[in-house]
């Protein structure tokens, strides 16, 4: 209240008058405002920043959580895989022995009535003859059962190779060796010029040489016959397929078609030991690809596969990392 | 080297199955050879038999064979590690081996082959076919084949 006495007094000659004085408090007042403004909403934002940065830590705590479970899942996955691998490596393993070992005796059995039909020929009677003879032909077809055996479980055993592949120059290959083996045979085949993929070129010869020759053998009774390997579009996808208009058989059993040593016809029918189509199922699998059929009763059949372009297996991942 | 020399020399046959010995042993003899065949039984048998220890201890082992004919599938002593001990001696190192065993594997294949194997030979399951594979064999590495000169 004495404010401008004191200031008249104080100042020498300095003098400021109480309208001045006045503005200036009112600018201090306003800086202060100002100031307290900024103040607030630098304390807004910054209590908007903690709790953001608390639901990012939560949201991260959570994120971690769920890594932790999936690395967790995956791991279990992983050892699960590993088990299946053993397991299927011990079978593997099981079955190649099985089949060595019943060799041993096979071997025995047949080489032995062999040399009695050969001493004894001329004292046995027709009957004991033909009794040998069956002795002999059962494990002569024992030995080509365990041959398929092995067969199979090679290609379960062998890595795969993958390089590009023209699946159509394979198939004239197995076309060629299919026309020498029976030259009397009419058939007619239409397989494309080029097929181009990414495989291993020995099991998809293993694979080609079972499914053309399976079309060749159930088009035996036809009078023209016609088989067909080309790229066709399924559903957008990429697929190849393996045509013939010979036998066919009921889509009821398809389900047993690439088991091994199922059959659909009788050996009598057409002689096989069933083995051929799950050699080339093998095969298809090996490559992460899908194989199927299609046929009815009389009117053909058709065999279809996939080779994908990036197929993801267990196998593959662990060459990865 | 002479007729009667390699013929004179035994056939050293490793099989530890006794009727595929008695079949390859039947076998070579239909073949008309005339070579007395020795058989052993395990792969440790046979390295006895070609270095005169163990049981052939005081036989001896410049005498060798004319062929071996060496199974692959055996106990104690699979045929590619008799294989490789021969190969390491200089008293074997040089002799015919003929793998003849049931295994189409191609590990074996590589293997008896890496190992110094002369041929590789699948024993087929057909007796005619056995007879007709020994009798090849017999008179190729026996008869027609020349042998390294080697000590007499």
């Amino acid at each position: 209240m004495e404010q401008p006495e004191t200031a008249a007094g104080a100042g020498g000659g300095i003098e400021l008058d109480n309208t001045e004085l006045k503005a200036i408090n009112a600018r201090q007042e306003i800086e202060i405002e100002d100031l307290k403004a900024e103040y607030l909403a630098a304390r807004n934002e910054n209590t908007d920043l903690r709790s953001a940065a608390l639901a990012d830590r939560n949201e991260i705590n959570d994120l971690k959580r769920a890594q932790r479970q999936i690395e967790k899942l995956n791991h279990d996955l992983e050892a699960r895989n590993r088990a299946l691998e053993a397991l299927n490596k011990e079978l593997e393993s099981f079955s190649y022995a099985v089949s060595h070992d019943l060799r041993s005796p096979l071997r025995s059995i047949h080489g032995f009535s062999e040399a009695l039909k050969q001493s004894a020929a001329a004292k046995l009677s027709a009957e004991e003859s033909a009794w040998l003879q069956k002795i002999f032909d059962a494990a002569a077809r024992m030995d080509r059962l365990i041959e398929d055996l092995l067969r199979l479980s090679r290609i379960t055993r062998c890595e795969l190779r993958r390089e590009p592949v023209d699946l159509a120059v394979l198939a004239r290959d197995v076309v060629h060796e299919l026309r020498q083996s029976d030259p009397a045979r009419n058939v007619v085949f239409a397989i494309s010029d080029s097929l181009q993929t990414r495989a291993d070129a020995v099991l998809m010869r293993v694979a080609l040489d079972n499914l053309l020759g399976n079309a060749w053998k159930y088009t035996a009774r036809q009078r023209q016959a016609l088989i067909s390997f080309r790229k066709e579009q399924q559903d957008g996808a990429e697929v190849f397929s393996v045509r013939d208009n010979g036998a066919g058989f009921d889509m009821a059993y398809a389900a047993k078609l690439f088991a091994p040593f199922q059959r659909l016809h009788s050996a009598r029918e057409f002689p096989g030991s069933g083995v051929g189509l799950a050699c080339a199922a093998r095969v298809i699998q090996k490559h992460g690809g899908r194989i199927w059929a299609d046929a009815k009763t009389g009117e053909g059949a058709a065999f279809f596969f996939t080779i994908p372009h990036n197929p993801v297996f267990p196998e593959d991942a662990d060459r990865q990392t | 080297m002479n007729r009667d020399y390699m013929t004179s020399k035994p056939i050293l046959l490793v099989e530890d199955t006794p009727d595929d010995a008695e079949l390859t042993v039947m076998s070579l003899k239909q073949s008309g050879l005339l070579n007395e065949v020795v058989v052993a039984e395990d792969g440790l048998e046979a390295l006895d038999y070609l270095f005169g220890q163990g049981r052939y201890s005081g036989r001896n082992p410049q005498d060798t064979p004319a062929l071996i004919l060496l199974d692959i599938k055996m106990p104690k002593l699979d045929g590619i590690e008799v294989l490789q001990r021969l190969r390491a001696d200089a008293r074997t190192k040089v002799l015919p081996v003929v793998i003849l065993t049931t295994s189409t594997e191609d590990i074996d294949l590589v293997r008896a082959y890496e190992s110094g194997a002369n041929a590789y030979v699948r024993k087929p399951v057909s007796l005619a076919q056995f007879q007709d594979a020994v009798r090849q064999l017999g008179l190729f590495w026996i008869l027609t084949n020349e042998p390294p000169r080697g000590p007499r």
